[in-house]
């Protein structure tokens, strides 16, 4: 008979990793809720749209919810047991339940903006289409148990901070048209977030791609970068469904191009795509900062700025006056 | 006109549209320099590939009038004012500035919201100077002089009327000039019903409207004896916010308002709990504002760590006779504290504060008044319970009551303002800041003149009696940046007193000049202290002159005399004598857009960042070069961040002992900062004799790693 293990109490006042705090933080102070954005500030400019841009919307964030219910309910847990530190563990359940709340928002979207038979269309939509099913299956595929706990991080890494941005792309593209803007402010909250979940499991890949052996590495990396062949391919056309109506695929792909080499980069390798072929539009790219620094006007939106703030009280030093 | 200048994109501009070209001011190119020429290509190119494809052509200027006043574009009226042939040679006069947007975004901003277009909204029927001379074809009248005067200070950038006045005069189908408006909420349901028709009234009409809570019973107080029937003030601010998003949506410009409690209101924690991250969808309060009025007495609490007593404002207005907002809380905070007919609740002062720093962490929000140094520093008789929606407005107001059917029992008078701008470099530029100010003080007062408010009574009737106004200032950074002086230094601090001491001096001849033309003074100016002469003290006393050689040599420099105390004393007989016209001279407002569209920094505030990524519901995402800067001149374009809370408020306080109403002041932290620091910058604040703080900012940077390389914006 087995004995069970000690349980063990985490104690954040005795870190193996600095960087779990860090990332803990971070996490914690970015916690958002959609109902802070006024969504339906955005019901006029909807009406806007084209009935094929409002379908390509709703496609998009339908495609976009899938990969967040995948991470919520399978990536982050499926991360869990290879923790190396009970810190970690702490994190991963933490990124776990933003995940949760990101395919909660797109939600919030569609409820704000959109009929229930459009919805429950881009839903069936998102079951049939064979290129977004294809690419959940191999990363669904590298998330099961008895996967090596580093090829699991590479799938989750590419997830985080490659398949989600053809989805970006979109809502970015209609802010710099002055579409959407509340809709956008929710997505880049969204981006805020993803960027730390992909640079820190990036960061927990490469600790333990450290430790390996010359073979092991290479293993490693050859299977990363066929994954990722694997997973353009199926990006590409599954952007060229989406976005040739509208003439986007090109610029769309510039982008995907710039998010494929820095996932790699997240994993510690260099980039992939040479730099004439990530010239992504300037009004994306400088729309993509996950810094929380827009000036905006409080009287249309609620920006993406604010943070949950550290409460310290004051002393009698501070009130003498 | 402008395609006159342009010029194809060149190298590594070809082939981007106008958008990526602006957003390229916020990439560095390959050598790390700030990409300034590709925005000067954006506003090229928005010009070449939008506004002139889309601008409706007309043969002749007559054509062009006679048209839009004959399909209800323009105001006929305004054009009858005048005869034909000065009509046109004020247009010309405007198109002979030969003037052309420096920033992508001033251009988008005014095509985007305030140039006239056809009625579907798709083409464009004015240029930049048909604005101009509209607006000032409109204020000024039918007198040709001053319509001409002020078509040379708003081309020139001097003076910049704001946004309600400049995309509404002029047009036929419009809202009010007027940018905002304050109401007094009393404690019965006749006052809060008149109050949520007025909410809608005015924001239909385009201002910002604030309304004050103080008076509101709490929740749990008696209605007529029987206890615990009151809702409080919650409810009140639910259907205030659902009544401002319903006349968004009717309106050419967003509904907005705020509302103000004071302190020491039983409701207060649960007020400020409709901000909070986590709040319940039946109290979550998004879009409307929230202001805290904190008398001097909370400090002092706080300071001797006592708990500080909420009361009931009923039981105030039972026991004094008056509504809680007319009671010197300070004044009468033992006596109430003592009063046993007088129920109270009571809190942590210190805990208070705290909690108001969490809030603004969370949200920006609550704005926050200091009343007694606001009193303190009102010149006129009467109390000020209260701010508006961007806490640069203050002014005494009246309580009204009403009838069951909610006609007036007693007219009162609430208040409302009108505002414009200076642009401090351009105004300085200029050389004759009195004939500025001026100029700018007459268009604001043609404003006052020609508002009638007729759906809320009490805001006309305190407009009518008060011609009330306030002139801002923008571009202070821009202008010591382009001087190069840093902002905050003590040549900063030295011109900023000096400059508003000046405004200030050519503010009240202006509005004398005015009272004796008219032979008429706002209501109350018998009783105010400019009557008693007791205003001018300060001036005549004492000598208001540079400390520092630099910024003596600045004034010289652009010939701007600084008036001595012999001036005042002369100014002192002369108000004392015929009186001022206008109750209110002086409030600077924060300056968002009519800051961009005149490219200057906003208000008297430090730049945000180098290069700003504005972004507003109607023009999306957009990147904004602070004014003046190049790559040689970085250094003295430090942002509010790093320039810290200290030497912005050393700054306002400066200004704020010359300016009559409030300044709306920023305060700016990293996310690195606690609540702890906010409460030391609020308290630094009213020591230094701030009236009001606006919003706090916070800034977060990317963690390291997750960056988006090479972004203007992302490094510090």
């Amino acid at each position: 008979m087995t004995q069970t293990p000690v349980a063990r109490a985490v104690n954040w006042n005795r870190l193996q990793d600095e960087k779990d705090l860090e990332i803990w933080n971070r996490l914690t102070a970015n916690f958002w809720l959609p109902e802070k954005v006024p969504l339906s500030n955005d019901i006029p400019s909807w009406a806007t749209l084209t009935a094929a841009e409002q379908q390509l919307t709703i496609r998009v964030f339908t495609g976009l919810t899938l990969l967040d219910t995948i991470q919520n309910t399978i990536g982050a847990p499926a991360l869990m047991p290879d923790a190396t530190t009970p810190h970690e563990e702490a994190v991963l359940t933490n990124i776990a339940f933003m995940e949760a709340v990101h395919a909660r928002s797109y939600s919030s979207v569609f409820s704000t903006l959109c009929r229930t038979a459009e919805v429950d269309d881009a839903f069936r939509w998102s079951e049939e289409n064979e290129h977004l099913q294809a690419k959940s299956r191999l990363v669904l595929e590298e998330y099961r148990a008895a996967s090596h706990p580093l090829k699991k991080k590479v799938a989750s890494v590419f997830l985080e901070s490659f398949l989600f941005y053809s989805g970006f792309y979109l809502p970015m593209h209609w802010s710099s048209r002055a579409k959407l803007t509340n809709t956008a402010d929710l997505i880049r909250l969204i981006i805020r977030d993803e960027a730390v979940h992909g640079y820190y499991i990036g960061y927990k890949f490469q600790r333990g791609f450290e430790v390996l052996s010359e073979a092991e590495r290479q293993e490693i990396k050859d299977f990363a970068f066929a994954l990722l062949f694997d997973l353009y391919d199926l990006e590409t056309k599954y952007t060229q469904d989406l976005y040739d109506p509208i003439g986007l695929s090109e610029d769309v792909k510039q982008f995907l191009h710039y998010n494929a080499n820095k996932a790699l980069m997240n994993l510690g390798f260099e980039g992939l795509f040479p730099e004439s072929i990530c010239q992504v539009n300037p009004a994306i790219m400088a729309s993509l900062s996950p810094n929380a620094d827009e000036n905006h006007d409080f009287f249309s939106g609620s920006g993406s700025s604010y943070v949950i703030g550290k409460a310290v009280a004051t002393e009698d030093e501070d009130w003498d006056f | 006109m402008e395609t006159a200048a342009l010029e194809k994109p060149q190298g590594a501009f070809v082939g981007l549209d106008y958008h990526a070209l602006n957003a390229m001011l916020n990439l560095y190119d390959s050598d790390g320099q700030i990409q300034f020429e590709a925005d000067r290509q954006a506003a090229r190119q928005y010009f070449l590939e939008h506004v002139n494809l889309n601008t409706v052509f007309f043969h002749s200027l007559k054509e062009k009038l006679s048209y839009l006043i004959r399909e209800n574009y323009y105001e006929g009226e305004v054009l009858e004012q005048y005869d034909a042939a000065f009509i046109k040679r004020a247009f010309q006069r405007a198109y002979g500035h030969k003037f052309r947007f420096p920033a992508f975004l001033g251009a988008f901003k005014f095509y985007t919201s305030y140039a006239l277009k056809t009625f579907d909204g798709k083409r464009y029927l004015e240029r930049y100077e048909d604005r101009i001379v509209m607006v000032a074809l409109t204020l000024a009248r039918g007198d040709e002089d001053l319509a001409l005067r002020l078509i040379d200070e708003t081309i020139a950038g001097r003076f910049q009327p704001a946004t309600p006045t400049f995309l509404n005069a002029g047009k036929k189908q419009r809202g009010e000039l007027i940018s905002c408006f304050l109401l007094r909420l009393e404690d019965n349901m006749e006052s809060i019903g008149r109050g949520i028709n007025s909410a809608l009234q005015l924001s239909k009409r385009g201002g910002g409207v604030a309304l004050l809570l103080s008076n509101l019973r709490e929740a749990g107080a008696p209605i007529k004896g029987v206890e615990n029937q009151s809702s409080g003030v919650v409810p009140v601010m639910k259907l205030l916010e659902d009544s401002f998003s319903y006349a968004n949506q009717l309106g050419a410009r967003q509904g907005a308002g705020a509302v103000y409690l004071n302190a020491h209101h039983p409701d207060i924690l649960k007020f400020l709990d409709t901000k909070r991250e986590n709040a319940d969808e039946k109290i979550r309060i998004k879009t409307l504002s929230l202001g805290v009025v904190v008398p001097d007495i909370t400090f002092h609490l706080a300071k001797s760590n006592e708990d500080m007593y909420l009361f009931s404002p009923h039981d105030v207005e039972r026991v004094y006779g008056v509504p809680f907002s007319e009671i010197a809380v300070s004044e009468k905070y033992r006596e109430m504290v003592d009063d046993v007919r007088i129920r109270k609740q009571k809190i942590k002062a210190r805990e208070f504060f705290q909690i108001l720093a969490e809030i603004q962490f969370e949200s920006g929000y609550p704005y926050i008044m200091f009343e007694d140094t606001v009193n303190k520093a009102n010149p006129v008789a009467g109390r000020i319970n209260m701010s508006n929606l961007c806490s640069e407005i203050l002014q005494v107001n009246e309580a009204s009551s009403f009838n069951d059917d909610l006609s007036y029992s007693h007219l009162g008078a609430d208040i409302s303002c009108n505002l414009g701008s200076l642009n401090i470099a351009k105004a300085m530029d200029g050389g004759d800041l009195g004939a500025t100010v001026e100029t700018a003080i007459r268009a604001l007062t043609a404003v006052s003149e020609m508002s009638a408010i007729g759906s809320v009574p009490s805001v006309r009737r305190g407009n009518d009696e008060s011609h009330a106004i306030g002139l801002g200032q923008m571009n202070l950074h821009g202008f010591l940046a382009r001087e190069h002086i840093h902002y905050g230094s003590a040549e900063a601090i030295d011109f900023t007193n000096i400059y508003f001491c000046t405004i200030l001096y050519h503010c009240l001849r202006a509005s004398n000049a005015l009272a004796r033309e008219k032979g008429l003074s706002f209501n109350g100016f018998s009783a105010s202290d400019y009557a008693s002469g007791e205003f001018f003290t300060k001036y005549v006393s004492q000598d208001w002159q540079p400390e520092h050689e630099r910024t003596a040599a600045l004034f010289a420099k652009f010939g701007i005399k600084i008036p001595n105390r012999a001036e005042w004393q002369a100014l002192k007989d002369d108000v004392m004598r015929d009186g001022l016209y206008n109750r209110n001279l002086q409030a600077v407002p924060p300056t968002g857009s009519i800051s961009y569209i005149n490219n200057s920094t906003s208000s008297i505030h430090p730049i945000v960042s180098k290069v700003e990524i504005r972004k507003e519901g109607k023009i999306g995402r957009v990147y904004y070069p602070a004014p003046f800067m190049n790559n040689e001149n970085l250094e003295y374009y430090r942002d509010a961040y790093e320039i810290g809370p200290e030497a912005l408020i050393d700054t306002y306080a400066a200004a704020t002992q010359h300016v009559d109403q409030g300044l709306s002041l920023t305060l700016f932290f990293p996310d690195t900062a606690t609540t702890r620091d906010i409460n030391r910058a609020q308290i630094y604040a009213w020591k230094q004799g701030i009236k009001t703080i606006y919003y706090v900012r916070l800034r977060q940077m990317a963690l390291e790693g997750t960056e988006v390389q090479g972004c203007v914006a992302c490094s510090l």
